[in-house]
Order: C-alpha cells, then structure tokens, then sequence
C-alpha cells in the first residue's frame, strides 16, 4: 500500500500537470491571436494616416483652430482614459498600464474624470475609491470598429457639454511580439498635425484645394472621424499587447509547471524507494527473526 | 484611352482596393462627381451611394459607401470611408448596399442613446467580442 505521503504527492503531480494542458492550450490560442491582431494593427494603419494628411491639409486652408476640437481653452475637466483587459492571465500587461496612469492621476491638481475600457481597470479603480465616469467592456479580446465609434461618440458628447477638457489616453503599444511598451497620447483637442514635409508639397498646395462644400465643414466632419480612429487604433494595438503578453506569461507558467513535475516526480521516486527499502528490511528483519529463534 | 491614376479605397479596418483607375464616380453630399486623369486638387465629404471605378486593366469595381472623404491630389485619388462594401452588380445595387450601411449605423446611433438614457455606467461591447 502506497503510503501518505507518496499519495499527496501523486496528487500534486496530477494537479500541476492538469494545470500545464490548461496553460500550454492558453499559449497556443494567444500565439495565433497575435499574428491577427497585429495584421489588424498594420491594416488600420493607413486610414488614420491619410486622414492626418488631409486633416493637416484642410487645418492649413481654413486658419485652423476655430473648431471645437482644435481649442485647448474649452471648460470642463481633465479625462483620463485607461485601455485594459476584461481577462486577466497576461503577467504584467494590465498591472503597467494601470500604474502609469494612476501615477498620473495622482500628480493632477483635481479629480479628473475616468473613462476605462476592460474590466480590469474597472476593477481597480473601483475598488481604490475612483470615480468612473464610463467602463466600457467586452472589447478588448478583438475590438472592431464600432466599439471605437461607440467610445468615441460618448467622450466627444462629454467634450462638447463642456464636462470635459482634454482626454489623456494610457495604453499598451505594440512594438513587436517580444516588446510592448505603455504609452499616452492626447485624443483630445487634436492636435493639428504639425505641417511637416515640404517634400510631399504638403504646404505649398494646401490652399490649392477645392473643396465640397466648405473647409470648415469638411474639418467638422473629419476631427470626429479623426478621434475615432485614434481610439481604435489604440484598441487595437491594446487588444495585440494583451495577446502578445498573455502568450508571454503563459509561456513561462508551462514552463514552470514542467519544473515542479520534474521536481516532483523525482522526490516521488525517492518516496516510493523509502517504501521498498522498508519493506523489504522489514521482511529480512522479520525472517531473521524466525531463523535465530 | 484614358491615362490611368492612382485609387485608394480605405476604411478604417483596412485598404478595400488599390490601384489603377482610368474613371471614379462617386456621391458627394453636394452630388455626383467624376473624376478622370488630371483633377485638380479636391477635398470633398462623400454621402451615401455607390462608387464606380473603371479600372485601367478595363474591369470594374463597385462599392457601396456611407460616409467619408474624398481626395484628390497630384493624380492620386484617396476615398477615405466610414463604411463601403464591395458589391456585384451595378451602381443601383451599390446605392441598395449603401442604404444598408447606413440603416446599420442610425442602429447602432439608436442604441447608443439608449444607454445614454438609462445612465448607466457600464457599456458592454458589441457581441462579436468572443
């Protein structure tokens, strides 16, 4: 009969290595989603780098800086928006993001208005006491771009009610499958894209346009489209740092379990022989006994 | 034959086409445009309705659009499109397709007002989320 202390440990070693099919499969899935993700990234990338173009182009025509979007002198307050996941398993992905922006806040003058998108910031701001003005959730695994709309519509609606006046953004950008870096950028007011290249004869002809109808409200219609893409360019380089790190951490949970089976199936081993060794000088002991008598 | 120039159809998800077009047609918020080799330099919002594209090889290519810009500069047309979708058939079913596009976004406008109504402080996602 096996005895206790050989028993627990067959149990563990059963337990981690169920654990390790369950952390192998989790790779497996996160590998595949990242070369997906990332392709969403790269394919997403020219619209919002035509529409600076033309944003620039049309600031340019019309003098600019009459638009709403383009006011850094608006009331209200200052918004912060923290991209996270819903799914936590991802090593340090939601933790980096989360702390960036935190230490942010902490540095403000007054309470800005929150905006998180995943529940993982949900759930840490919340439970530290944080206002949250919108969570917004069940996007992150693969956004599309109705969710960058939805988020877009309802942050533009608080900036023209004047309840806010800038949006900060804190997301994970995806650099490469190895590297993701947390990062911050302005959503709101736009920036006007600085009037670069004079090679592309992006100064020269800007005013050489036509336009159908007017500058003004071709720029009016291209900001609001301008800070959607934004957002879901954030989304998506959001969605493909969460894959790329749960990968990462799976990677090494599997690892790890490997480790300990070794570890464990080896003090088993010893246990087992303890065993025999017993047995047997118990038997030998026991015949030895018999034959002196 | 018509010198050929470039076209760029891009949404926001990704570059519908790309390539070399003799003639685009599309629908302005202001109306019908054509635009052959040589255009000058225009910005223009486009509304909902179909764009053609005669393509320099001599094929054709259909896309029903809601929403977006059209550029175009140095022989470069760039249509930048809230919503397009490719469509087989002509122009009639590109502006049936369009309509669908839009009809697509006054529901999802819809929705959004209904959240905003009841004040809640949750949105979830769209459902395609798996």
């Amino acid at each position: 009969m096996a005895s206790a202390e050989l028993r627990i440990i067959r149990r563990r070693i059963k337990s981690v290595k169920s654990t390790m099919k369950i952390t192998r499969a989790m790779e497996l899935i996160a590998a595949s989603q990242i070369a997906k993700a990332q392709d969403r990234v790269s394919k997403s990338i020219p619209y919002v780098q035509q529409l600076r173009n033309v944003i620039r182009n049309v600031a340019a025509a019309s003098g600019s800086s009459d638009h709403m979007l383009l006011a850094d002198d608006r009331a209200g307050d200052v918004g912060v928006m923290v991209i996270t996941s819903d799914r936590g398993l991802a090593g340090a992905y939601n933790t980096n993001v989360i702390r960036a922006a935190e230490r942010y806040i902490e540095r403000l003058d007054e309470r800005p208005r929150l905006y998180v998108v995943g529940k993982k910031a949900q759930g840490y701001f919340r439970y530290r006491g944080y206002d949250i003005q919108r969570a917004f959730l069940g996007m992150t695994d693969r956004p599309v771009y109705g969710d960058a709309r939805q988020i877009a519509n309802i942050v533009l609606d608080d900036y023209a009610r004047e309840n806010l006046r800038s949006l900060l953004v804190y997301y994970t950008e995806f650099k490469s499958a190895l590297t993701q870096d947390v990062a911050q950028f302005t959503l709101m007011p736009v920036e006007p894209p600085p009037s670069e290249d004079a090679s592309e004869g992006g100064t020269t002809t800007a005013a050489a346009y036509s336009y159908e109808p007017s500058p003004e409200v071709i720029l009016g219609r291209l900001l609001p489209r301008y800070v959607e893409a934004s957002v879901f360019g954030a989304l998506l380089n959001a969605s493909a740092s969460e894959h790329a790190a749960r990968r990462r951490a799976m990677k090494a949970a599997t690892e790890n379990a490997e480790e300990l089976t070794k570890i464990l199936t080896r003090t088993a081993n010893q246990a087992r022989q303890a065993e025999i060794t017993t047995e047997i000088s118990e038997i030998v002991g026991g015949a030895e006994a018999l034959t002196t008598r | 034959m018509a010198t050929p120039f470039t076209v760029d159809i891009v949404s926001p998800e990704a570059t519908l086409w790309s390539g070399e077009a003799t003639f685009v047609m599309a629908r302005t918020i202001e109306g019908e445009i054509g635009i052959y080799a040589h255009h000058e330099p225009l910005l223009a919002a486009l509304a909902t309705g179909a764009v053609e594209v005669q393509e320099a090889d001599g094929g054709r290519t259909v896309y029903g659009i809601h929403g977006g810009f059209l550029q175009v500069f140095q022989n470069q047309v760039t249509l930048l499109t809230d919503r397009a979708e490719l469509v087989e058939g002509d122009a009639e079913a590109a502006r049936d397709k369009a309509a669908e596009l839009k009809a697509l976004e006054d529901d999802a406008a819809a929705e959004d007002d209904l959240t905003g109504q009841t004040g809640a402080d949750q949105v979830t996602g769209s459902s395609d989320a798996t």
